[in-house]
């Protein structure tokens, strides 16, 4: 292939992703086996809501307008990539533009809704993909990427190099995550240990692979190792107390002499 | 493919760093990842419990999911940065063909790890990473555009400036560093005892405390700060504490503020 269609390749496979997932993502509802997602009825029954229509027909309506244009948008940049496979420059063109048309069009009915339901930061998210989606029409379209010749890997003395320094940088990436993973995983349901830091009063440091079990797992160990004392309070630190990015969630347990 | 015109000076420092950034980028991704956790002199991100949490969600909880899906993405890492850095030094020996072939394989690589990252920000429902993920992959496409583009395009714009202006330029520089570091080293000298220093309550209402930190604090200055309230109030006991949220507050003025309500003791 050539440099030119492997970058056209690269932005088509990427757009016919984005939209083909967000179709799946309103199909399948609420959080799955295997799928999370994101709620988006609530979502809109919450936009809806606030704007003082609670009726429920509200939302559903918008979020079933909404997926609909969506896997139009998927179908054109399905269309689109299936046409360049076929090697169609013409026609790729063609139904590329009718996609991001299509794209740029959704992303300014999303911006008109931010600005009425006032979600200023989605405001900012849609007009950066909005921005994004033409910027890629340029690149496909216009950027002066070359046509000539297929992009070919010769094997020379420099690409055995690179392949080979890839693959040891691989195995040991791969062999620090697994190890990472083998020294921390016991951490996601291990109690953690409380340090008393002011009389009668317990902080627990979580770690990052820390949820609700260990939690449990915490408050249960800590009241079978301290019988004499009854837990008065649990304060949750707030983000402010943590060290930025090194501490995941500071518990603090109040207790008093049963 | 001909070997094109090699760049004059300006694009030239413009190109290297448009390949020293991904290399570096790369690199200190891949770092991360074999550090792992955080440690003196590197915090990090810790990827692990990321790709878990996330996998454990959609009902995946088995460890080697999240490993085995980091390890990939550590390998499209490894070797972005090993053409990136490749492509680096050919542009250094001047040898532009092969800087652009092996650049070109480097974003072909960061656009793929993009667009991974982007599968699984819509599977796990994070949509802050998609706009995240999104950009870069933008960002990614635009430098590789930008790269080549300034292969082509020869100016004569010169990168070394007047010896007049380059000493006014020189003078203005070096006051404002020595107002800012006098400024800087001021504010350091007379504040940043609030980094551990414990905040006095102001009693409010009956049994209630306010408590306003300064931005330094941090946990030090809370646990320190419950420790003297406890020995200026010995007939209390603290019932509750109570944060207030962000829409309570003054903007970015109000750092974190709690109340602290008390009962006597029995």
């Amino acid at each position: 292939m050539k440099e030119r269609a492997i970058l056209r390749s690269a932005i088509l496979v990427f757009w016919t992703l984005f939209w083909g997932l967000s179709v799946v993502d309103k199909i399948i509802p609420d959080v799955q086996f295997l799928w999370v997602g994101k709620d988006f009825f609530a979502l809109f029954i919450k936009f809806f809501g606030s704007l003082g229509l609670k009726d429920p027909l509200f939302a559903t309506v918008a979020l079933a307008g909404v997926s609909g244009l969506e896997a139009i948008n998927f179908s054109l940049y399905l269309i689109a990539l299936l046409s360049l496979r076929n090697g169609d420059e013409a026609i790729t063109d063609t139904w590329f533009f009718r996609a991001i048309l299509a794209s740029v069009t959704l992303f300014s009915l999303f911006s008109i809704a931010d600005q009425v339901f006032g979600d200023r930061f989605q405001l900012l998210e849609h007009g950066l993909f909005w921005i994004v989606l033409i910027a890629s029409w340029i690149v496909f379209k216009h950027a002066p990427i070359s046509d000539e010749g297929p992009v070919t890997w010769t094997p020379s003395k420099a690409g055995r190099i690179a392949l080979l320094t890839g693959s040891a940088l691989t195995m040991l990436t791969a062999f620090s995550i697994w190890n990472f993973s083998n020294a921390t995983f016991a951490q996601a349901t291990a109690p953690v240990v409380g340090e008393e830091v002011v009389e009668d009063i317990y902080k627990f440091d979580f770690p990052f692979l820390a949820d609700k079990r260990t939690w449990e797992a915490t408050v249960n160990a800590f009241m079978e190792g301290h019988p004499g004392l009854r837990v008065r309070y649990i304060y949750t630190g707030p983000s402010e107390l943590n060290s930025k990015k090194k501490t995941h969630l500071l518990l603090y347990v109040f207790t008093e002499p049963k | 493919m001909a070997s094109p015109p090699p760049p004059n000076a300006t694009q030239q420092l413009v190109r290297y760093a448009i390949l020293l950034y991904w290399s570096i980028f790369w690199l200190f991704n891949l770092v991360d990842k074999i550090v792992g956790g955080a440690h003196f002199l590197w915090v990090g991100r810790d990827r692990f419990a990321q790709f878990q949490k996330y996998f454990e969600s959609t009902g995946l909880g088995a460890p080697d999911v999240a490993n085995a899906a980091l390890a990939f993405a550590g390998a499209l890492e490894a070797f972005a940065f090993v053409f990136f850095a490749g492509a680096l030094l050919f542009e250094v020996q001047r040898n532009t063909a092969a800087s652009r072939r092996w650049s070109f394989f480097g974003t072909l690589l960061t656009l793929g790890t993009f667009t991974f990252f982007s599968i699984g920000d819509h599977w796990f429902g994070d949509r802050f990473e998609l706009l995240e993920h999104t950009l870069f992959w933008f960002i990614s496409l635009m430098s590789w555009v930008v790269f080549i583009r300034l292969e082509a395009a020869p100016t004569a714009d010169p990168v070394t400036l007047p010896k007049r202006q380059f000493m006014t330029a020189a003078a203005v520089a070096a006051t404002l560093v020595l107002v800012t570091a006098t400024a800087i080293f001021r504010h350091n000298t007379t504040d940043f005892h609030l980094r551990s220093d414990a905040v006095a309550a102001e009693a409010v209402g009956d049994h209630l405390y306010k408590v306003a930190f300064p931005f330094l604090g941090g946990s030090t200055v809370f646990e320190n700060t419950l420790a003297q309230f406890k020995k200026t109030h010995p007939d209390e006991a603290i019932q509750h504490i109570y944060t207030v949220p962000n829409p309570l507050r003054l903007k970015k003025a109000d750092a974190l503020i709690f109340y602290i309500i008390t009962e006597d003791q029995p």
